[in-house]
C-alpha cells in the first residue's frame, strides 16, 4: 500500500513558485496513483478565486492547471475555511468544484489521515 | 541549440526535441517530428494530437499518461482512450512522444 | 496520530505560527529552529500550554533564554523526536 501524502498549499499564485511547486508535487502524486490531498489554506486559498487574469502580469494560468486535478486522479480538495472567511471569499462559486471547507478540528483530523504532510 | 529545419527555416526546440515555441507548429512541423521518431502520421493520430492541443489550451499543461488516457476517453470513448491504443499509436510513450508532436511542453510529471 | 511541526520563521513577520497554533492537535509539538525561536520572546505567549522544543543553537546565536515551559534541544534530539511523531510537518 503506497503512503498517502497531504499537500497544504498555503500561497497566493502571485507570490513566487509555492502554489505552482504544491501544484506539481499533487499532479505528479496523482499520476502516480499515491492516495493524495490537497488543503489550501491562508493565502493558499485566493488560488480558488475565478476568473483572475494571469496574462495581465504575464504568467501561467494557475486555475486552468487546477481544473486538471481530477483527471490526475486528485478528489480530495479542501480549503480551510477560517482563511476563506477572514478573506472575504465565499465557498460557493470557487474556481474549483468539490473543495470542501474545513474547520481547524476537521484539520486536525485531516492530518492524522495521511502518513505524510508537506507544507509549502 | 537544438533546431528543426523545415524549408529553410530554423525552428528552435529544447534540448529533448520539444517546440520552444507553441506558435511555431503546423502540421508540418507536426509531420517533421514525427518522422523523425519514425512514425507517419495517420487520422488516428492527429486526432490524439488535436486532442493534446485542446488539453493544453483548456489546462496550460501536458498530461502525464494516465491523464492523457482518461481525457482521451472522455473525449473519444474508451476504443481510444486506452494505454494499448495510445501506446501503439505513440511508439509506447504517448505522454512524452504526442507532447512533442504536438508542439506542446515535455510533460513534468513524467518522470 | 502525532506530528511534531517545525517552524522557522519568525512569529512576528509571518503568519505560519498563527496558522499552526489553529490546528495544533492535542499530542503535537513544536519545534522552533531558526527565526521561530523569536516565539518564545512575545509577550503574552499563547504557546505556554503546548509542547515546544526548540534548537539550542539558533537560541544561543540570537541570546534567547529558553523559557521553561519550553526545552532547548541539540540537532541528535531533533532526530529523535522526528522519529518519536508519527510525522513531521515542515512549514516551508
Amino acid at each position: 500500500m503506497p503512503k498517502s501524502l497531504l499537500i497544504i498549499s498555503r500561497q497566493s499564485p502571485w507570490s513566487g513558485i509555492n502554489a505552482k511547486e504544491a501544484l506539481d508535487i499533487v499532479l505528479a502524486g496523482g499520476a502516480f496513483d499515491l492516495p493524495i490531498g490537497l488543503l489550501f489554506m491562508d493565502d493558499g486559498v485566493f488560488q480558488l478565486v475565478p476568473e483572475q487574469k494571469a496574462a495581465a502580469v504575464q504568467q501561467k494560468n494557475l486555475t486552468a492547471n487546477l481544473q486538471a486535478l481530477s483527471l490526475f486522479g486528485v478528489e480530495d480538495l479542501f480549503a480551510c475555511g477560517h482563511s476563506l472567511s477572514v478573506r472575504g471569499i465565499s465557498p460557493a462559486g470557487l474556481a474549483v468544484d468539490d473543495v470542501e471547507p474545513l474547520s481547524a478540528e476537521d484539520i486536525r483530523t485531516l492530518i492524522d489521515r495521511y502518513d505524510q504532510v508537506i507544507t509549502l | 541549440m537544438n533546431v528543426l529545419t523545415l524549408d529553410g527555416k530554423n525552428i528552435p526546440l529544447d534540448k529533448d526535441g520539444y517546440l520552444l515555441d507553441l506558435n511555431d507548429w503546423s502540421a508540418d512541423v507536426a509531420q517533421a517530428l514525427a518522422a523523425q521518431a519514425g512514425i507517419e502520421l495517420s487520422p488516428e493520430h492527429w486526432e490524439i494530437l488535436q486532442l493534446l492541443r485542446d488539453f493544453y489550451q483548456e489546462f496550460q499543461l501536458s498530461p502525464a499518461t494516465r491523464p492523457l488516457i482518461k481525457y482521451t476517453a472522455l473525449k473519444l470513448g474508451t476504443d481510444k482512450g486506452n494505454s494499448l491504443h495510445l501506446n501503439r499509436l505513440f511508439n509506447g510513450t504517448p505522454a512524452k512522444l504526442a507532447a512533442k508532436l504536438a508542439g506542446l511542453p515535455k510533460p513534468t510529471n513524467c518522470l | 496520530m502525532s506530528t511534531l511541526h517545525v517552524l522557522s520563521h519568525s512569529p512576528f513577520s509571518d503568519t505560519r505560527l498563527d496558522s499552526c497554533l489553529r490546528i495544533l492537535g492535542r499530542g503535537d509539538a513544536l519545534l522552533l529552529c531558526g527565526d521561530a525561536v523569536y516565539a518564545l520572546q512575545q509577550q503574552s505567549s499563547t504557546l505556554e500550554d503546548k509542547t515546544v522544543f526548540a534548537l539550542e543553537e539558533d537560541l544561543q546565536a540570537r541570546n534567547i533564554e529558553c523559557p521553561q515551559w519550553a526545552v532547548a534541544i541539540d540537532y541528535p534530539a531533533f532526530v529523535d523526536l522526528s522519529i518519536q511523531y508519527d510525522k513531521v510537518n515542515s512549514w516551508l
